[in-house]
């Protein structure tokens, strides 16, 4: 996966500035940054929910100039190949956790009904969901609808998955049980693009780390560089600083 | 008292089974089709040819919500078969009152609920409409799979009001010569001089089939709720 000097604008923001970023396969790629910096931007641009006005996007055969009209073909392929995992889940909410999971492989795998469900009896089982196949979203707590979305982005065995702050609207106890199923996919060597504001997972999952920050990459790189104290960016530095709270006083 | 009940309530009743219910009932069912329609192009992303089915759906939505319905009734009926052009319509459009009525009742109907239609389906979460396309839906498989099912429970309750406004605006039907409820008891009371009774009575049987209705209509509610969730 390769954008290479994307540009995004919303009415007269600037939201991305020539974005060039190199994203490997069958690892894990972690973006970091403030709030508004244009991280979930670039995350979204990669399965085109947001389309930049110019740049260029390389991906598993597709190659696609933003400065041109995308086909809509194009459109739901690179869609099939990635999975998206959204921060407030948006599971369907008129559907059950079964079907939730095997909405994509039937309609628009054409998969038949068994071997979808057989496929996520399976996924649910290794988010830890088995028991809940018949159950509706709203009864979920937000750290199980979580697991039900990642099962669901899975079903379509995705090449890539993108996870958009998939933790930050849980708290500290079931975001745990999200980052286990997270870890346990990193070991399956998934390849994930995950945006999140956790710190310490991103030291511990990251095999590389991307710094964003009004629209432009800053840092490009390893993990333990950036986590390291010798960091020669002092942005970078008060940045990590402030999300682990390490001088608050 | 009980005798001129006992005579003239057979005669209400046939009307209402034979007319009114069928009056609503259908009005009703074309009145949707033509909201959803009204609705889905509203809400079209604007380019080219749909820019001008924009316009005339929402000229349309406009015409029928700001002009009374008894005078839409009447240009229907009584006016269009004055609709002449030569050659192509010389003899304007006669429609039958029954056809006149169901028209204009499904047109007026299908004006309001696409409102709405059109509310409810704003009102599911744009995240909705992302989750299905980072599936690989087509917009079209999100609209009907995903969206439409959502909106519709949102819509029952208001399109459920429609319903029962429509079945007491049936009686307008009575000033272009249908003879539905309404009409049928002028006719009694002019007959027998008992206008208090007889537009009491009828008003009963309105409130008796409008709450029978919404009760039918509050029970397919649960059921296409509960099939929903199973689907």
């Amino acid at each position: 996966m390769k954008l290479t000097q994307i540009n995004k604008v919303y009415g007269k923001k600037h939201v991305l500035k020539d974005v060039t970023l190199e994203i490997p396969a069958g690892k894990i790629t972690v973006m970091v940054g403030p709030s508004g910096s244009g991280k979930s931007t670039i995350l979204r641009s990669l399965n085109l929910l947001v389309t930049p006005e110019s740049g260029q996007y390389d991906f598993n055969g597709h190659q696609i100039d933003f400065s041109q009209k995308i086909s809509s073909k194009e459109k739901l392929a690179i869609r099939r190949e990635t999975g998206m995992v959204f921060q407030d889940y948006n599971l369907f909410p008129h559907k059950t956790v079964l079907n939730n999971v095997i909405e994509g492989p039937t309609q628009v795998l054409k998969m038949g009904r068994k071997q979808a469900s057989e496929l996520a009896r399976e996924l649910l089982t290794k988010v830890g969901m088995a028991d809940y196949s018949d159950v509706y979203p709203n009864e979920l707590s937000g750290g199980q609808a979580q697991r039900v979305a990642i099962a669901r982005a899975l079903a379509m065995k995705p090449q890539y998955l993108l996870l958009d702050e998939p933790t930050s609207a849980l708290d500290p106890e079931l975001e745990l049980s999200v980052l286990k199923v997270l870890l346990r996919l990193a070991r399956e060597k998934q390849s994930m693009v995950l945006v999140t504001h956790n710190m310490a997972f991103a030291k511990q999952i990251a095999d590389k780390i991307v710094f964003i920050e009004e629209g432009q990459v800053l840092y490009d790189g390893g993990p333990e560089e950036f986590f390291s104290q010798n960091n020669p960016n002092d942005r970078i530095k008060n940045f990590i600083a402030s999300m682990t709270m390490e001088n608050l006083s | 008292m009980w005798e001129i009940i006992q005579e003239s309530l057979p005669q209400l009743l046939a009307a209402g089974f034979k007319y009114t219910i069928p009056l609503a009932l259908i009005s009703f069912f074309f009145g949707l089709i033509i909201a959803l329609v009204t609705a889905l192009i509203r809400l079209s992303r604007q380019h080219g040819l749909f820019m001008l089915l924009k316009w005339l759906a929402q000229f349309y939505v406009w015409l029928f919500r700001s002009t009374p319905l008894l005078v839409q009734l009447f240009i229907v009926f009584f006016g269009l078969p004055y609709l002449r052009i030569k050659g192509v319509l010389p003899h304007g459009i006669k429609l039958e009152p029954f056809t006149a009525g169901i028209i204009t009742f499904s047109l007026n109907t299908g004006a309001y609920a696409s409102e709405t239609i059109r509310a409810a389906i704003s009102a599911v979460p744009s995240g909705q409409w992302e989750a299905g396309a980072a599936i690989g839906m087509t917009r079209l498989q999100v609209l009907w799979r995903i969206i439409i099912p959502q909106a519709l429970r949102i819509a029952l309750p208001p399109l459920s009001n429609s319903f029962i406004s429509l079945v007491k605006d049936t009686s307008l039907a009575a000033s272009i010569t249908i003879m539905e409820m309404f009409e049928v008891s002028q006719q009694i009371a002019a007959a027998n001089y008992q206008p208090l009774l007889m537009y009491t009575l009828v008003a009963l049987i309105y409130a008796v089939f409008t709450t029978v209705l919404s009760g039918i209509q509050h029970y397919l509610e649960k059921r296409l709720g509960s099939q929903i969730r199973v689907s």
